[in-house]
């Protein structure tokens, strides 16, 4: 029964993972990754790792999967279909390289010398794989490696958002004051009105041929005193009325 | 469960304080980069990141000569963790003061930049300390993934993105290829610990079974990607001449640190055993290394380009240190990245000086004719070069001959050729900067005043297209500063000062690496503590 299982977990995880570069359309990509994902699930079953197995289902299979879906969903998921890249050499290349590392992957597992691998492996031990082992695994041997993987995800998402949020024309964003003004300025105008970027920039940037668009209206980071006016007189200078949506 | 009580870990705080500081130290400086006030961010966040580099500095070396398990078997604190840790720091405060008033922590937001950047020593610091494959694995993500970012900072500079880019993707199929190698060493060994790796690795007989001479292949590749080491350096020139100057000599002297301290204890501590099958593959690694560097560097115009080719070439180097598997190869690779961390510091400082005074960016011709004009940089570009060279008289040359005379002593003596014939292509291009410097009279548009818009990258509000397009009336009210503004911007902001700090930077770290030159006992006294660490060398 177990080889059953075992054959049928390992032929889906090796299928779901070719089929995740395979496959030409995204979305597919990422259903037989949610596959791979699954049949790997299975396997830890099999090793009665069962928490490790549920949250691979819950977190991975189920959580990371649908922020993928989303993100393709996004992008544009079949509107782009992915093609391969590079030359013709290049491909052949980087076939002939996989096969290479496929083979000496092969001849390392194959002509290991340990005689451990063709057997049952290690006896169960009661216990083994239950949360309560993990747990104390994660407080005791490897509490720095856990601490630092938390220290890891926090940096990484502050990374994520340094990215994500930035882009031109919100560098004085934060330099923006709450005033009395802003309740009688126009809908439409000020900091946001400038922020939308669809003015200008692409004809300037082809003109200087620099990537330095920057944004209308936008003050350097030098002259900070100017800058932090730029939002608030935009929005009550003459015409200040009329943002970029009027014309 | 059970009732049972759960013995925590012993935890040595004295000895992970240089650790804890800068992890600290970082949470503190993202909170300050939220503070409204202008002067708070930009002055604040590179002092108070200063502050936490130059604690966790004096921490090291209040622990200087402790050498102990610090949690669990996962870090330990010895002399060459020590000692690294002080490389890093340096680095880190030398970066602090060239980023200081530079465009991409204000791209990017300061408080972000300071703490990515004192999140990624941290990371190196888990790095070198590290004892167990699973804390080596995470000090190698955490130090990578502020990099990646940190490397995009100048958002509007699309070989700025470009850089981050391929550094992710290059870094990421490192890192798996890295981890890979990790999880073979485990299946064969069955061990996560250094010691337990090392021990298994002996009593078994492991050195020559494929499984782990596989999870060795792969582990020297992954480490490879991270050191730039060819051929798995193809990233380094594309991603050092993209990145923000600032975080290019960062990623250039500390990551090759980090990446070396990993390459000394992984290899001299863990898997020493299998040092015959490793030590001859890695010498042909590093005679490739140090051909590809010196050869690519000859064609480049870039300055950034060059020096990334030379790091390349200098990885070589310094893996002829790691080939020999002896204490005097330990000590010559981490006196050879003290030395090469103060002369390449010396030389991005410059390049970063010259991108401010000038519109040529990193190009060759950014340096031309400074002699005359410029002593201040011209000196420590000069002493760089040589030093990167290997003149006498010079860092690098005691680092190389200690390189040399550990080869000699290992075994390889033909490996000291190599790097003997590298030297000798590298000078046909560090002395052509040295010719430019003081032999070409300076370009006339280098010393170029602010052209109000024209052919700069205009900001559009008061320049003629912004007049011209639509919606530019709402701000025709503040053209002035939103011209004044757009020259700034530009990026390489012509006829900007270089600062004060930048040039103290070049200065110092050329005093230290004449220094090292002349009288290097001081630092064979500092490197001397990396020895006891790896008990199992001659």
């Amino acid at each position: 029964m177990a080889e059953v299982v075992f054959f049928l977990a390992a032929i889906g995880a090796l299928a779901g993972a070719v089929g995740t570069v395979a496959v030409r359309n995204p979305f597919y990509s990422v259903l037989a990754l949610v596959m791979h994902l699954l049949s790997l699930a299975l396997l830890f079953l099999l090793l009665r790792s069962e928490f490790v197995a549920a949250a691979q289902v819950v977190v991975y299979a189920g959580a990371v999967m649908v922020l993928y879906m989303f993100v393709v969903a996004y992008v544009g998921g079949t509107s782009m279909p992915l093609g391969p890249g590079g030359t013709r050499s290049m491909r052949i290349g980087s076939i002939v390289f996989a096969g290479v590392l496929f083979v000496e992957l092969a001849i390392a597992i194959l002509g290991t010398g340990l005689k451990a691998l063709g057997t049952e492996g290690a006896p169960y031990e009661p216990g083994f794989g239950t949360p309560a082992r993990i747990g104390e695994l994660l407080l005791t041997k490897f509490l720095l490696p856990f601490e630092i993987a938390s220290f890891l995800l926090l940096i990484a998402a502050v990374g994520a958002v340094t990215l994500a949020r930035r882009r031109g024309g919100l560098h004085d964003a934060e330099e923006q004051r709450i005033t009395p003004l802003d309740l009688v300025r126009p809908v439409s105008t000020g900091t946001m009105a400038e922020a939308v970027g669809t003015r200008t920039n692409a004809t300037t940037r082809e003109r200087t041929g620099l990537e330095y668009g920057g944004h209308s209206g936008r003050a350097g980071p030098e002259d900070g005193d100017d800058g932090e006016r730029t939002g608030l007189e935009a929005g009550v200078a003459p015409g200040g009325d009329t943002g970029p949506e009027d014309r | 469960m059970n009732g049972r009580k759960l013995e925590g870990p012993a935890i040595d705080f004295a000895g992970l304080s240089p650790l804890l500081a800068l992890l600290g130290g970082a949470v503190v400086v993202l909170m300050v980069g939220l503070l409204r006030g202008r002067a708070a961010r930009e002055h604040g966040v590179p002092a108070l990141s200063f502050a936490t580099l130059a604690a966790s500095l004096g921490l090291t070396i209040w622990q200087l000569d402790s050498s102990e398990e610090l949690v669990a078997g996962a870090l330990a604190i010895d002399g060459l963790g020590t000692v690294l840790n002080i490389l890093f720091v340096s680095a880190g405060m030398a970066t602090v003061l060239l980023s200081w008033r530079a465009l991409a922590p204000r791209e990017s937001a300061h408080g972000e930049f300071h703490a990515l950047l004192l999140t990624s020593i941290a990371g190196m610091v888990v790095l070198a300390w590290s004892t167990n494959l699973v804390t080596v694995f995470l000090g190698l993500e955490l130090l990578s993934i502020p990099l990646y970012v940190l490397c995009a900072t100048e958002m509007r500079r699309a070989t700025s993105l470009e850089s981050g880019l391929k550094y992710l993707i290059v870094g990421s199929l490192g890192s798996a290829v890295f981890l890979y190698g990790l999880a073979l060493i485990y299946g064969a060994t069955g061990s996560t610990d250094f010691a337990g790796i090392a021990e298994a690795n002996s009593a078994v007989g492991l050195s020559s079974d494929p499984l782990m001479l596989t999870g060795i292949a792969l582990s020297v590749v992954g480490l490879g990607f991270k050191a730039s080491v060819a051929p798995f350096h193809q990233w380094t020139p594309d991603v050092y001449e993209g990145a923000p100057t600032p975080v290019t000599a960062f990623m250039a002297v500390a990551t090759k640190a980090a990446a070396f301290g990993i390459f000394l204890r992984l290899f001299d501590v863990a898997l020493i055993d299998s040092a015959t099958a490793w030590a001859p593959a890695l010498a042909a690694l590093a005679t490739v290394t140090i051909i590809a560097g010196n050869v690519g560097a000859l064609g480049q115009s870039s300055l950034k380009r060059m020096l990334a080719y030379s790091s390349v070439a200098q990885a070589g180097y310094m893996l002829a240190g790691v080939v020999v598997t002896s204490g005097l190869g330990v000590r010559a690779t981490v006196f050879y990245l003290a030395v090469y961390l103060v002369m390449n510091l010396a030389a991005f400082a410059v390049i970063i000086a010259r991108e401010r005074e000038t519109s040529l960016g990193d190009d060759l011709a950014a340096v031309e004719g400074i002699g005359a004009t410029r002593p201040v940089l011209a000196w420590p570009m000069t002493i760089a070069m040589l030093s990167l060279a290997g003149i006498p008289a010079t860092g690098g040359f005691i680092g190389k001959f200690f390189l040399i005379d550990a080869t000699v002593d290992g075994g390889y003596a033909w490996l000291g050729f190599v790097i003997v014939i590298g030297s000798m292509i590298s000078l046909a291009y560090y002395l052509r900067v040295i010719a430019a410097i003081w032999m070409r009279d300076a370009p006339a548009v280098a010393q170029s005043t602010p052209v109000p818009a024209g052919p700069r990258p205009a900001l559009a509000g008061g320049s003629p297209e912004g007049d011209a397009g639509p919606g530019s009336v709402a701000l025709g009210a503040e053209s002035p500063p939103a011209q004044a503004g757009a020259v700034v911007y530009g990026g390489e902001p012509g006829g900007g000062k270089a600062h004060w700090e930048v040039a103290l930077v070049a200065v110092l770290c050329a005093a230290l690496t004449v220094a090292a030159g002349v009288v290097p006992q001081p630092l064979f006294d500092l490197v001397q503590r990396c020895g006891d660490a790896f008990t199992n060398l001659v």
